[in-house]
């Protein structure tokens, strides 16, 4: 039975959600069609616009409702424009995956200055009286603030329509988005307007908030709740289209609404079905202009870390091997020279080593950035435990499964990913994981939010299968957790080294060829997508072997192995380290961990220094870590060897300039 | 996909290596290339010219499979191969070359065109895949022989080590040449390899063509009138999308419509 009033009354409610994501997606939409830039943090900015609404109601009472919804955009747009000038502004040139990075970052910063100033309570604000209590119109009752959301959100939205439209701004920046260096040629300093036009979307976003805030509550996640479906926005009505985001951001609430009340099962889920299936349709969305044929090689290049520059293959090789035995000398010291943790800790280290190892496969060597590869961690984590639940309790079986289950999602999802390039890649692998992601709370198999526990882990297969701390009795000086150590670390030197007889063998070879050039690989005639694909199914069933280690180790999962922080953490860990190497992104790992262990002890805001030193990274050393002897050596030679001429046998090292060789794209 | 033996289809009276029917590639409004046919025999050497924005690039785009053409077929060896991705044109036998050098960079030079030669081994199944997958890349005979041999054609032994973006622009040049070289076309398609050369390296790199290209068939796109004059045993003469003429050098030189387009195209 579903009445009229009822379904009016949804509907209602969907337009006053739908409201909101229109002004966070505008604003996300239009900085993202002038300046190319992915913007995570634009949730946090939405965060903060509400945070200072509430300090600013907080001492007012119910008129300060009104001074907050000036007041604070205005603080915000300032702190856009300044995040702007002082962190996007030298990445303009680069691939955007350098944005999404550095915006990931920032999203670390704030969301640890929410936390540090409010703390991590939901805080509460509510309408101004005058607002408060329910109308009712033809039959339907509402509250009046959702009426004024509404009116309010539909007249900012024309506002910044017509200025878009009518403003000399608007012009310049429509014409920016269309061909950003013919607005420069026509002597236009358009760099200027990237700041007002960040600083501008800050505010909407923060206006947003700030509505929002007040109809429901403030909390630290509503950032990151929010974002995700703003770029399911912003993806469905076309990348930098503002009549997308209006269309976009009113269907998705009015549908997000609809279903949670008459088709429960599908909340949450249908949105990110409907992005896949318009990306898939259209990639450019529904009101997106076709970015044109060819966009992909104009974009900057992914910066690979190419650390050959100081070592020999020789002697890197060595280097590998010395901090394998130190790593598997480790256990031997547990409870003699420090405590169990640092076991437990290089355990972390280690799979999340191979989860970044196995992002790298496709990302630093076929240029394919996923944002959902936590899809696969969790996934695999997810079919190893059903394993040891159901069928057996081997680990070897578990493990065997969670390879073959992502292996084989990773081929479904890549034939349907890989035909659309670039940023709208990383979109719809963001939108399959957060599917999947989804679908875990909704399934009974799965365990629902709880998750799965309590499986049973032996380490062998059919009869000669033995329980770990069964085997450690018999092996003098490990423990159960060394033995576990030890398996863990056979698994991924092995999968390594498997890696790298891959990269070194054809396929690798045209995987790096792809990397440097797509379009000359297709005329040597390679299938491009094909190779993809397959690189996509190799890392993919990497991804869900360092998810399978986890659960082994742990004995359970939950849905939170699938969020998408988790996809954000790798794609940081594998640039921090150096992505194209294989070895990087697992430097990146233990480095990356290593340094929130070190921050969390010393402060509880270590988020923020994270956040801080990665955006520093992102700016400073994009090649990441492993570049990082060459930028030194280099620096020491005070730029003697800056000269162009590569002579035979010297030349791996004059490769070592970071950033001279974009020119090869041209 | 079953590679069609080309053989079969190939009518021994129709010589035409490449042929184009009816070419026509429109962007929105504007016609780029206007029912344009073209037919290059075996052992042919063709020049496409024409002044700028005459439909060059569109014609050799549509030709080679980067662009899609709005109607009309391309068959090459009697195969119609007009909706074919580019990947399958080239194991086909339909070799090209960049206007703007695009070398792999971030390679060796050796890897360069031994990434060129494998594709012609993957192609005749030559690999397989569990090789594909773990053999060292130098562990497959007749590729490494393939790229011995190509890097000696172009004169690039001695650099062989060398990162492709270290070369000078000549080399590199040469190294593009050679990549194309190395997928053992049938048709080799030049898109003006000469943009953006000083005189002395113009020269040189036609020569390079001649030599290294003698005796394959060609097909050059070029903007330079008097470079092609010695070279081409045909010239296509191309102007607003349109085939204004085909004939000899000597004919194209005499045709008063080739020199009305050349002289009235100029407005700078």
């Amino acid at each position: 039975m579903v009445g009229v009033t009822g379904v009016a009354e949804q509907l209602l409610n969907g337009l006053t959600i739908g409201m909101v994501y229109v002004l966070i997606a505008a604003g996300l939409s239009v900085i993202f069609g002038v300046m190319d830039v992915i913007n995570f943090a634009h949730g946090e900015l939405f965060a903060l616009g509400a945070y200072f609404a509430f300090a600013i109601v907080a001492p007012l009472g119910g008129a300060g409702f009104w001074v907050a919804l000036v007041v604070a955009p205005l603080l915000v747009g300032v702190l856009g424009a300044v995040i702007e000038r002082v962190t996007l502004r030298p990445l303009y040139d680069r691939n955007p995956l350098y944005h999404i990075l550095l915006t990931f970052g920032l999203v670390l910063m704030l969301n640890d200055v929410i936390t540090f100033f409010w703390g991590k309570q939901p805080k509460a604000f509510s309408e101004p009286s005058i607002l408060s209590g329910p109308v009712t119109v033809l039959g339907v009752s509402n509250s009046l603030y959702s009426y004024f959301i509404i009116a309010f959100g539909a007249v900012l939205s024309f506002g910044t329509w017509w200025a878009l439209n009518n403003t000399r701004f608007g012009l310049v920046v429509r014409a920016g988005s269309q061909d950003r260096e013919m607005v420069r040629n026509l002597g236009i300093n358009i760099d200027r307007y990237y700041t007002l036009v960040f600083g501008a979307g800050a505010a909407l976003a923060a206006v947003a908030g700030i509505v929002l805030g007040a109809y429901q509550n403030v909390n630290p996640g509503m950032g990151n709740s929010v974002i995700i479906p703003a770029f399911v926005i912003v993806v469905l009505g076309g990348l930098g289209s503002f009549r997308g985001a209006v269309v976009g951001g009113l269907g998705v609430g009015i549908i997000q609404t609809l279903a949670r009340t008459y088709v429960p099962v599908l909340e949450g889920l249908i949105v990110f079905a409907l992005m896949i299936g318009v990306l898939l349709v259209k990639p450019e969305g529904l009101f997106g202009t076709s970015t044109g044929e060819g966009h992909g090689e104009s974009e900057g290049e992914l910066l690979a870390g190419r650390g050959g520059g100081v070592l020999t293959d020789r002697q890197r090789f060595g280097l590998g091997a010395v901090v394998v035995a130190l790593l598997a000398v480790v256990p031997l010291g547990v409870e003699v020279l420090y405590s169990e943790y640092v076991l437990t800790l290089l355990t972390d280290v280690l799979i999340w080593a191979l989860f970044a190892l196995s992002l790298d496969f496709v990302m630093g060597y076929a240029g394919l950035v996923s944002l959902g590869h936590a899809l696969f961690y969790g996934t695999g984590a997810y079919a190893s435990v059903l394993v040891l639940l159901h069928f057996t309790s081997s680990a070897f079986v578990a493990l065997a499964a969670a390879v073959v289950v992502c292996a084989a999602i990773a081929w479904v999802i890549g034939y349907l990913s890989i035909r659309v390039s670039g940023v709208y890649f990383s979109m719809i692998t963001l939108a399959f994981a957060q599917l999947f992601y989804r679908a875990v709370f909704k399934l009974e198999w799965t365990g629902g939010s709880d998750g799965l526990f309590g499986a049973d882990v032996l380490y062998g297969i059919g009869g000669f299968a033995m329980e770990l701390d069964e085997i450690a009795e018999m092996v003098p000086m490990v423990s159960e957790e060394g033995l576990f150590y030890y398996f863990l670390l056979a698994t991924v030197v092995g999968s390594y080294l498997v890696a790298r007889q891959i990269m070194k063998a054809p396929f690798g070879s045209v995987l790096q060829s792809i990397r440097e050039s797509e379009r000359r690989t297709e005329f040597v005639g390679y299938d491009v997508t094909a190779y993809k694909r397959r690189a996509f199914v190799v890392s993919g069933a990497m991804a869900g072997l360092a998810g399978g280690l986890f659960a082994v180790e742990s004995g359970f999962v939950a849905p939170s192995l699938l969020f998408w922080l988790n996809s954000g953490e790798v794609v940081v860990m594998t640039v921090l380290g150096g992505m194209g190497t294989l070895y990087g992104p697992m430097v990146g790992a233990g480095v990356y961990i290593g340094f929130e262990e070190v921050l969390a002890s010393y402060t509880d805001q270590w988020q923020f220094f994270l956040g801080a030193l990665f955006v520093l990274f992102v700016i400073a050393l994009p090649r990441g870590l492993v570049s990082l002897p060459d930028k030194l050596v280099e620096a020491g030679a005070g730029g003697g060897r800056a000269g162009t001429s590569g002579g035979p046998g010297e030349a791996p090292s004059e490769e070592a300039e970071p950033l001279a060789d974009g020119e090869v794209n041209e | 996909m079953a590679v069609t033996d080309t053989a079969d289809d190939f009518d021994p009276e129709n010589e035409a290596v490449l042929q184009a029917t009816e070419l026509t590639k429109q962007f929105g409004d504007f016609v780029a290339l206007d029912d344009v046919d073209l037919d290059v025999r075996d052992g042919e050497f063709r020049s496409v010219i024409g002044p700028n924005g005459a439909g060059k690039t569109t014609l050799f785009n549509c030709l080679t499979g980067a662009l899609k053409p709005t109607s009309g077929t391309v068959r090459f060896r009697g195969e119609d191969v007009t909706r074919l991705p580019p990947n399958e044109r080239v194991r086909r036998g339909m070799g090209r070359s960049f206007q703007i050098s695009t070398v792999f960079g971030g390679l060796s030079v050796r890897e360069n065109v031994r990434l060129a030669a494998q594709s012609v081994a993957e192609g005749k199944g030559q690999i397989p895949i569990h090789r594909k997958l773990f053999s060292p890349t130098d562990r497959f005979e007749s590729v490494e022989a393939r790229t011995d041999e190509v890097l000696a054609e172009i004169g690039l032994e001695e650099r062989s080590d060398d990162y492709a973006r270290a070369l000078a622009h000549g080399d590199r040049r040469r190294l593009e040449i050679g990549l194309v070289l190395a997928t053992d076309p049938e048709l080799v398609l030049l898109d003006e390899p000469t943009a953006g050369m000083g005189s002395e390296e113009t020269q040189r790199t036609i020569s390079l063509v001649e030599e290294v290209l003698a005796d394959q068939t060609m097909l050059l796109i070029e903007h330079d009138i008097d470079l092609v004059m010695n070279v081409s045993d045909t010239i296509t003469v191309l102007n607003r999308g349109q085939v204004l003429a085909t004939g000899t050098p000597e004919r194209i030189a005499e045709n008063d419509d080739v020199q009305q387009a050349y002289l009235g195209g100029v407005r700078e």
